[in-house]
């Protein structure tokens, strides 16, 4: 996946790379905004990050331009906490709206959701072979069907989207509030051994483990 | 302008009139004018001072009158000049000229003022912009560099931060608000997520439920309110964060309860006004008095009530209270 940044301030778009580098993402940035447009059309970009206050150009002016001639999915990024900027970029086309400074944990998970429906394969996730339907809000496994709560679901969600990796309790915790789950510390760690024993009932035992004092790890 | 106080007003005149009147009379009657001659001559000159005081009298109060009137009509007192006609009569002229001179040096005087004041709030909306970028970069090196020890603080100075701004925002005749359709939920969470950390920090726990309303505010002002509120709960020693939405025909209210050390009754009544700080600004230092007021200037603006109701030791619930009118829906 690749991701292309559109920000003029080098310090904080040096930082965003390394983020995005950091969670795996590969990234090309615009250093040139005057023709930051003909960049933004010929990268290969899977996600572009648009800054609003540019040199020379105005994020929103861009973004009208580009959607002219392609669908591909924007979030706009910045520093103007004016509601103004979030309707205006909404209706020139943009797929999300993140005011600086942000929360990179929060950044990371809006880019992921972004990428996942653009992508238009969340619907039939597996994990091994049990089918993840997040609508339905269920795995099942051949015959048997395990129903996960809403909780239980979004941790088993950003657990299989780095499966293999480590993931925090922090971020667990972040992915949860952002979802209007205002969890603390002990019902996180009682949604966890609820989610390892459905997970077991379909023959996954210990697929959730524990890495001390980093997090998390579905194998 | 009433006929006795024009009467006391020229009353100097009057004696002077009289004086004259007496000194002719002992001419008249020394040159042996016949006394008939003399009536006649007095009747017909008291009458022409009569015509002509009564003249003098009525020109001025149509135009008095009207001036009077104008004045207790306007609501905004200093309009007065663009009201005014010129008078024909001369000290009504010096009068009208003299009005208009010192009303346009006050204008000149108050467009300067208010040059200067949106100059500066231009400014801090600019600084604020640009203050935030180092701050953003800032947090993006702790994450990167897997130091979250800085980030609380630089959390704390975006929330000073957006303090300043929605302090020049909410003095400003400007407007730079929208009002459109906002879902409570969206609005609540954003504010949730960006304080996660102090309160799974102090272990609060919080609560919302009902919050699947739809009021017609500005998101992002909606949002700064509700920090405000967080953080004063964050900072009055609350435990408990239960934030709850109800839904009547014509308003939705938004209750923001918490169980913190709650204000005193006697303090109740102040606690919107600017720099109060009352019992608890005495026994907390971090009051500013500033938090609330603005929230209820924001509020104001946004035309939304807010309420505050609280028991010492027990709670403090504030209500933001948003009206419906369908007038606002275009679609």
């Amino acid at each position: 996946m690749k991701i292309l940044i559109i920000e003029d301030d080098s310090a904080l778009r040096d930082e965003l790379a390394l983020l995005l580098k950091n969670a795996g993402y590969e990234t090309e940035c615009v250093t040139d905004f005057a023709s930051a447009v003909v960049q933004m059309k010929s990268s290969s970009a899977d996600l572009i990050l648009l800054d609003i206050n540019l040199p020379d150009v105005n994020g929103e002016t861009l973004l009208q331009d580009f959607r002219r001639q392609s669908s591909t999915p924007v979030i706009m990024l910045t520093s103007r906490t004016s509601e103004l900027d979030e309707v205006l970029s909404m209706s020139y086309g943009a797929d999300d709206f993140i005011t600086k400074p942000y929360n990179p944990t929060i950044l990371l998970l809006r880019i992921s959701a972004v990428l996942k429906r653009s992508a238009k394969t969340g619907t039939s996730q597996t994990y091994h072979d049990a089918e993840v339907s997040t609508v339905k809000g269920s795995l099942t496994r051949g015959s048997s069907e395990q129903i996960l709560t809403k909780n239980e679901m979004i941790i088993f969600q950003l657990l299989l989207d780095r499966k293999g990796e480590i993931v925090t309790r922090d971020e667990l915790m972040t992915a949860l509030w952002d979802n209007d789950e205002f969890v603390n510390d002990n019902a996180l760690s009682v949604n966890i051994s609820r989610l390892r024993g459905k997970l077991a009932e379909l023959g996954y035992p210990d697929a959730i483990e524990t890495r001390k004092k980093q997090g998390y790890v579905l194998k | 302008m009433k006929l006795t106080e024009f009467i006391r007003d020229r009353l100097t005149a009057y004696l002077i009139y009289a004086i004259t009147w007496a000194l002719v009379l002992v001419f008249l009657i020394a040159f042996h004018v016949p006394a008939e001659a003399i009536i006649i001559v007095s009747i017909l000159v008291l009458l022409g001072v009569t015509a002509a005081e009564l003249w003098a009298f009525l020109r001025k109060k149509g135009y008095y009158d009207k001036l009077a009137s104008d004045l207790s009509q306007l609501d905004k007192k200093y309009l007065l000049s663009e009201m005014l006609d010129e008078p024909e009569f001369l000290d009504g002229r010096i009068l009208y000229s003299t009005i208009c001179e010192a009303d346009k040096s006050m204008c000149e005087h108050i467009a300067e003022y208010r040059r200067e004041s949106s100059d500066f709030r231009e400014y801090i909306e600019l600084w604020v912009h640009e203050i935030k970028l180092p701050v953003a970069g800032l947090q993006l090196m702790c994450h990167n560099d897997g130091n979250t020890r800085y980030s609380e603080q630089l959390r704390r100075i975006d929330e000073y931060i957006e303090n300043v701004l929605y302090y020049a925002r909410s003095g400003s005749a400007e407007k730079d608000y929208i009002i459109k359709p906002v879902l409570l939920k969206r609005i609540f969470g954003d504010v949730a997520v960006r304080n996660r950390g102090e309160l799974q920090e102090r272990g609060i726990s919080l609560h919302a439920s009902d919050l699947e309303y739809e009021v017609m505010t500005d998101g992002k002002w909606l949002s700064f309110i509700l920090g405000q509120l967080m953080s004063n709960s964050l900072k009055y020693e609350a435990t408990e964060i239960t934030v709850t939405g109800e839904d009547f025909t014509d308003r939705t209210v938004l209750h923001f309860r918490d169980n913190g050390i709650g204000i005193p009754e006697s303090d109740l009544p102040h606690i919107f006004e600017k720099s109060f700080t009352g019992e608890n600004g005495r026994t907390h230092t971090k009051s500013t008095g500033m938090g609330l007021y603005i929230v209820k200037k924001l509020c104001d603006r946004l035309g939304h009530a807010v309420e505050a109701s609280s028991v010492q030791g027990e709670f403090t619930e504030i209500a933001i209270i948003f009206g419906r009118n369908e007038l606002y829906r275009f679609e």
